[in-house]
């Protein structure tokens, strides 16, 4: 497409009145007439997408912006564990669970610890005083109840 | 055609070069609503939906022609409003910004349903497909009979051929009917900058439109 056209083209597909030169050009050119006419039947066929009546948009449509907006809306964790109650239940059924396994096992340890180092008597019938007289006086000695 | 346009990089429109200066839309009354909008005044974003609501019910109801989804999509364009207002950042109208948005909803629209569309006739026999394409309504079909709806289904099938703002910028010329100096204010570019991108989506279009036209079963209108 000839310069002479291009500056006025916009011009020309709006309707508007163009310069003698313009139309002159246009005349005399058989390429540019031709691409110059494609491009005004696609320049009328867009005006199909123009809406063919006005729609107006119901009493409560901001209500329904906010509401989808907010569905949207990235969450926190914490915010997915209030708003999600059947998640929310299931963190804190867990949550229990592992208190009171930690708990249990926390419990058995104290009492094993409560039960404290083994009686003499309990030493003396473990290690029979034939085998070494001396390590049963050595444990004795060293026993602190 | 295109021989001599092939050879021009980027055509100098004009001998007078027209630069207009750019619209401080940032410091106009509506450049304020958007920045209590951006910190968040929920009264404010209400207040920008009030004002273009129609304008988007509209602009959808042109492109996709369904009256019963216009709503729905316009709800999701304000909603990606609400979450991107944050980066709009002045160097265009709100209108111009939005109408981007919503253009771009609208194919994004008619892409998805088109997939759908595609998939669950994936399943279907040959003679199920045609008897399901026989009762629905007539803006779903590949040859609708109405001329007007096949041509408004043939300029879709053209605008997804060309980048996103070639779309906007020929749909807010042709469709919305605004000038080059009108989309230069609008978009803080330049006229020459407008007319060249005008330009090469026209050719676009064209070329779009000779494949689509060699392709069976097409409408030209």
């Amino acid at each position: 497409m000839h310069q002479v056209i291009l500056d006025r083209l916009e011009q020309h597909l709006s309707g508007s009145p163009c310069s003698r030169e313009f139309t002159a050009h246009l005349e005399s050119c058989e390429e540019c007439r031709a691409e110059v006419q494609q491009m005004k039947e696609l320049s009328g066929v867009l005006f199909t997408l123009r809406a063919p009546e006005a729609l107006t948009p119901s009493a409560g449509f901001y209500a329904q912006v906010a509401r989808r907006v907010e569905a949207e809306r990235p969450r926190s964790l914490w915010s997915f564990v209030w708003l999600e109650p059947a998640f929310g239940k299931r963190v804190a059924f867990a949550s229990l669970m592992t208190l009171a396994i930690l708990g249990s096992y926390l419990i058995t340890r104290e009492t094993e610890y409560s039960a404290g180092p083994p009686r003499p008597e309990v030493i003396m019938a473990q290690q029979s005083p034939a085998d070494n007289p001396d390590m049963i006086l050595a444990t004795l000695a060293s026993y602190e109840p | 055609m295109g021989t001599l346009t092939g050879a021009l990089p980027l055509p100098a429109f004009g001998s007078r070069v027209t630069v207009k200066t750019r619209v401080d839309y940032q410091n106009s009354q509506e450049g304020a609503l958007v920045r209590r909008a951006q910190s968040g005044d929920e009264a404010a974003f209400r207040e920008i939906v009030e004002h273009y609501q129609s304008k988007v019910f509209s602009i959808i109801h042109g492109i996709v022609r369904q009256r019963n989804d216009v709503e729905d999509i316009a709800q999701q364009v304000f909603a990606k409003v609400y979450f991107s207002l944050r980066n709009f950042d002045f160097r265009s109208s709100l209108i111009t910004w939005i109408y981007k948005i919503t253009v771009n909803e609208c194919f994004d629209y008619l892409r998805k349903k088109k997939v759908r569309k595609l998939v669950y006739e994936s399943d279907l026999s040959e003679d199920e497909v045609r008897r399901v394409e026989n009762t629905e309504p007539s803006v779903d079909r590949t040859t609708p009979a109405d001329e007007s709806l096949a041509r408004h289904d043939y300029v879709l099938k053209l605008l997804a051929r060309v980048s996103e703002e070639e779309r906007n910028l020929l749909m807010l010329k042709e469709v919305e009917g605004h000038s080059v100096e009108e989309l230069a204010e609008m978009t803080g570019m330049n006229e020459n900058t407008i007319k060249v991108k005008l330009f090469r989506a026209r050719q676009k279009l064209v070329k779009a439109a000779q494949r689509l036209d060699r392709a069976p079963g097409m409408v030209a209108g």
